[in-house]
């Protein structure tokens, strides 16, 4: 099995390729060949980690092409035939290196961010943007002394949100975000939809105004490949057509059955 | 108004807080809140901290769900457990403390925004748990840890607190007998900066991953327990390692107790429910120390499948419930394993799972060097003594993340303001202790030596423990610690050199090494996790004390220091 990763460090012209080969060993995941080719080859192949169990959202990389956690993506399922991208095509026009599909699993770094080195991407554009949405709770009212009620039900809606790690995979397989790069993206609109729809902050349509503009909930063509992307099922494009209806819904309200009332 | 001349590099701040989990998150919030500057310091995303991987829970005496004969729980109860589950080590004082503060802790949480899980009537759902007489375990499906860091970490921004992000700290400073900064390498640049503060805090985490077999993060190096020592700190109980009973076999990741809270067994390969044999009353439920024993010695007795592993079996549950409750454990299983729980049992095994033992700190978070404090799991405050609660963990972070945060603010206005000059020479110290890592060439290699120590912990100081091996061990600590000033790495450029994080990881591993290898040989009883094949008995005559390490003319020299004792008196633990 062999691995071939996309290689840049500052004052490159461009990015080159180095194939490393890996033992192969049943379950062996993408993020362990990283780390067997770090130890036994080349300590200076960057790539960030932690968790190593796809809870933390650090190791998201593109592998085969497809936004993924490298921790819970296997080589062997890789290798066994990576079937059709999960998600609608896009255009990578920077990443054109063909690999051989049948030996080869190809890693490069998260398209949509700039890289820092090698499989390293600057997540400062995603967290600019994921603040943009001011992600924090703003109660309803004052904290009463004990904890505020939710039925199960709110809290499984809920659920479909809170969920996100952050990874950015979405980020990096959304079209509109490789040729806007004012778009909010996916993430960052779950996230605003998550407090949306919290039936604790009653906000009413001031979060869903948030994002109301052009670049906002407007920009998304619903290519949908946040969602097949997510390793967490998060689905952005249900939340991104929701907070259209409520708004269009809105509009209608305010702007009564004419259609041009005061 | 006081203006710093700042060099790009040089930092001044009142509070520096090292680590960006749940502890520093909780911490920083309270003094930003206080109008007190601070810096938080990560080497990885704060997000991305080992917090963020918590699946069960977080202990309270809510009463929500009612305890067997519509029993009542309380804060006292919480106590108990929580000092039977320690095998007494605890300090009782802090026990109090924490037990008495959880209730609001979680209530808090909700009110800044954490979505729990909730029962029919809206309440805060709870479970049970190891070792506790109550359901008592708040969650958030499995996936409580993911929950509350979100939770603090959109505070945190939204009081734009400065968070410095995979800043890796490279030494804390002293001037005068007091802490008065750090040095931290900018991972990405591998510039190294200096911060000036009136207090530090260290809240660094575990040191999981000087094992081989370890349930944490692979960043859980032990750094704030190795800069503790270096600075003239001390370390508490580092010989009290959990080791939790149920790793998914191979990748080890954790398989929360929350799957046996809901009902999940475990089962040797004869189809056995083994546990009423160990623990004829809480079974499967027993606490973690029990429990990971008890699957040891079936493997050891041939009762274990080909692969030292057994069986922790859902299946009964049914499919609604562990989609409801567990649907965390399932991904993983079916991620890792290509098992689904809901049709095949999960093959498990014990690893290292939690560090009880830490810096060595007062009910107030403070450290024997003035200006440094620790909370959260790098520190030992001593609420989980020689064997940790599931739900505990959680709860120390957040309440002591808040309690020692507002002790730093008090202290605050008698600390004087640090000069910069002393932080200024530490930084040229790094910068060339760095470039002389970097121009070594030849010689050994980084990955052998830190995947040997890990062994030798693993194999050396592991669930079973023995005087002899044990000393074996030590030297292998000390020849690997020989070979490792003679490591070079290959990579010689400053910006995002892993390998030079890795080296300086290594360089903080050892002596937590060290210090967990004294304090288990000295100890020769057995208590809590720390069980010596040699002394299967406890012994509170002789060991009902703190194991207390410190450096003395650069050697780790082991005292003790008396446990506090209060409304619990040692007695037998059985379950």
């Amino acid at each position: 099995m062999m691995l071939k990763v996309f290689r840049f460090s500052p004052g490159m012209e461009k990015p080159r390729y180095d194939t490393f080969a890996i033992e192969p060993a049943p379950g062996k995941t993408v993020l362990a060949a990283l780390f067997e080719a770090q130890s036994r080859y080349d300590d200076s192949l960057a790539f960030r980690y932690s968790c190593r169990g796809a809870v933390c959202g650090t190791c998201a990389m593109l592998i085969n092409r497809v936004p993924r956690l490298a921790c819970r993506t296997r080589l062997g399922a890789l290798s066994a035939g990576d079937s059709d991208p999960p998600h609608s095509h896009y255009d990578l026009p920077h990443l054109t290196e063909p690999w051989d599909k049948k030996e080869e699993v190809l890693v490069e770094p998260l398209p949509n961010l700039p890289v820092i080195k090698d499989l390293i991407v600057d997540m400062d554009e995603f967290f600019t943007r994921y603040r943009s949405v001011e992600p924090v709770f703003r109660p309803g009212g004052p904290d009463p002394e004990k904890e505020r009620l939710m039925t199960p039900e709110a809290v499984r809606e809920l659920e479909r949100y809170t969920t996100c790690i952050l990874c950015a995979a979405c980020f990096a397989a959304c079209p509109v975000n490789g040729k806007n790069p004012r778009y909010t993206g996916p993430a960052a609109l779950a996230k605003l939809y998550r407090f949306h729809i919290d039936p604790r902050e009653q906000q009413g349509p001031a979060r869903l105004r948030t994002a109301d503009t052009p670049d906002g909930w407007w920009a998304c063509e619903f290519h949908t490949n946040c969602r097949r992307v997510c390793p967490k099922d998060v689905p952005p494009d249900k939340a991104i057509g929701h907070a259209r209806q409520e708004l269009k819904d809105l509009k209608k309200k305010e702007t009564g059955p004419g259609g041009d009332g005061a | 108004m006081v203006v710093h001349r700042d060099q790009p590099s040089l930092h001044h701040v009142d509070v520096i807080i090292i680590g960006g989990g749940l502890t520093g998150l909780r911490a920083a919030l309270q003094l930003s809140r206080a109008g007190r500057s601070c810096a938080l310091l990560s080497k990885v995303h704060p997000l991305r901290s080992h917090s963020v991987a918590a699946q069960g829970g977080m202990n309270a005496s809510l009463g929500n769900v009612p305890g067997t004969e519509g029993a009542t729980d309380s804060w006292e109860r919480h106590a108990y457990d929580t000092v039977k589950g320690s095998d007494y080590l605890a300090d009782q004082n802090a026990v109090v403390r924490m037990c008495r503060e959880a209730p609001a802790t979680v209530i808090e949480l909700e009110h800044m925004g954490t979505v729990w899980s909730q029962l029919e009537d809206g309440k805060i759902a709870q479970r049970p748990f190891g070792g506790a007489g109550f359901p008592r375990t708040c969650y958030a499906a499995d996936r409580t840890g993911h929950n509350i860091l979100h939770t603090l970490y959109e505070q945190v921004t939204a009081e734009k607190i400065p968070v410095y992000e995979e800043f890796f700290v490279t030494s804390l400073v002293t001037a005068g007998g007091r802490c008065t900064g750090c040095t931290a390498l900018e991972i990405m640049t591998g510039t190294i900066h200096g911060f000036c503060a009136k207090a530090t805090l260290l809240a660094t985490g575990g040191f999981g991953r000087i094992f081989s077999r370890s349930t944490n993060a692979i960043i859980n190096t032990g750094d704030g327990q190795a800069l503790a020592l270096r600075a003239g700190a001390s370390l508490k109980d580092m010989e009290f390692v959990q080791f939790h009973p149920t790793s998914l076999l191979g990748s080890n990741i954790l398989i929360s107790e929350a799957a046996r809270g809901e009902g999940g067994v475990l089962v040797n390969k004869n189809g056995e429910r083994f546990m009423t044999r160990y623990a004829p009353r809480s079974a499967d439920l027993a606490p973690r120390d029990v429990v990971a024993r008890a699957i040891e010695n079936e493997i050891a007795a041939g009762r274990g499948f080909d692969g030292g592993y057994v069986h922790l079996d859902l299946r009964h549950i049914g499919e609604e419930r562990i989609r409801e409750r567990l649907p965390g454990i399932r991904l993983i299983a079916m991620d890792f394993a290509g098992v689904d729980p809901v049709t095949e049992p999960i093959p498990v095994q014990p690893a290292q799972h939690y560090s009880m033992g830490g810096i060595d700190v007062g009910i107030e978070g403070q450290s024997g060097i003035p200006g440094l404090y620790a909370a959260g799991e790098c520190a030992c405050i001593s609420v989980h003594g020689a064997n940790r609660l599931g739900g505990n963990s959680l709860l120390e972070t957040v309440v002591f993340g808040r309690l020692v945060a507002a002790s730093i603010i008090r202290a605050l206005p008698s600390e004087p303001v640090p000069a910069d000059g002393p932080v200024l020479s530490a930084v040229q110290e790094m910068e060339a202790k760095v470039s002389g890592i970097l121009g070594k060439s030849g010689g050994e290699q980084l990955f052998t030596v830190i995947d040997s120590l890990k062994e030798t912990m693993n194999t050396k100081f592991g669930i079973f423990r023995e005087g002899n091996s044990m000393e074996k061990g030590l030297a292998e600590i000390s020849a690997l610690r020989e070979r490792a000033g003679n490591i070079s790495i290959s990579d010689k450029n400053r910006a995002a050199n892993q390998a030079l994080v890795r080296y300086l990881e290594l360089e903080y591993m050892f002596p937590v090494a060290e210090a967990t290898a004294l304090g288990a040989i000295q100890r020769k009883e057995s208590r809590g996790s720390h069980t010596r094949t040699d002394y299967p008995a406890r012994d509170d005559d002789r060991f009902l004390f703190h194991t207390i390490t410190r450096n003395l003319n650069g050697k780790i020299a082991v005292s003790s220091a008396p446990v506090t004792l209060g409304m619990f008196t040692p007695e037998e633990r059985v379950y």
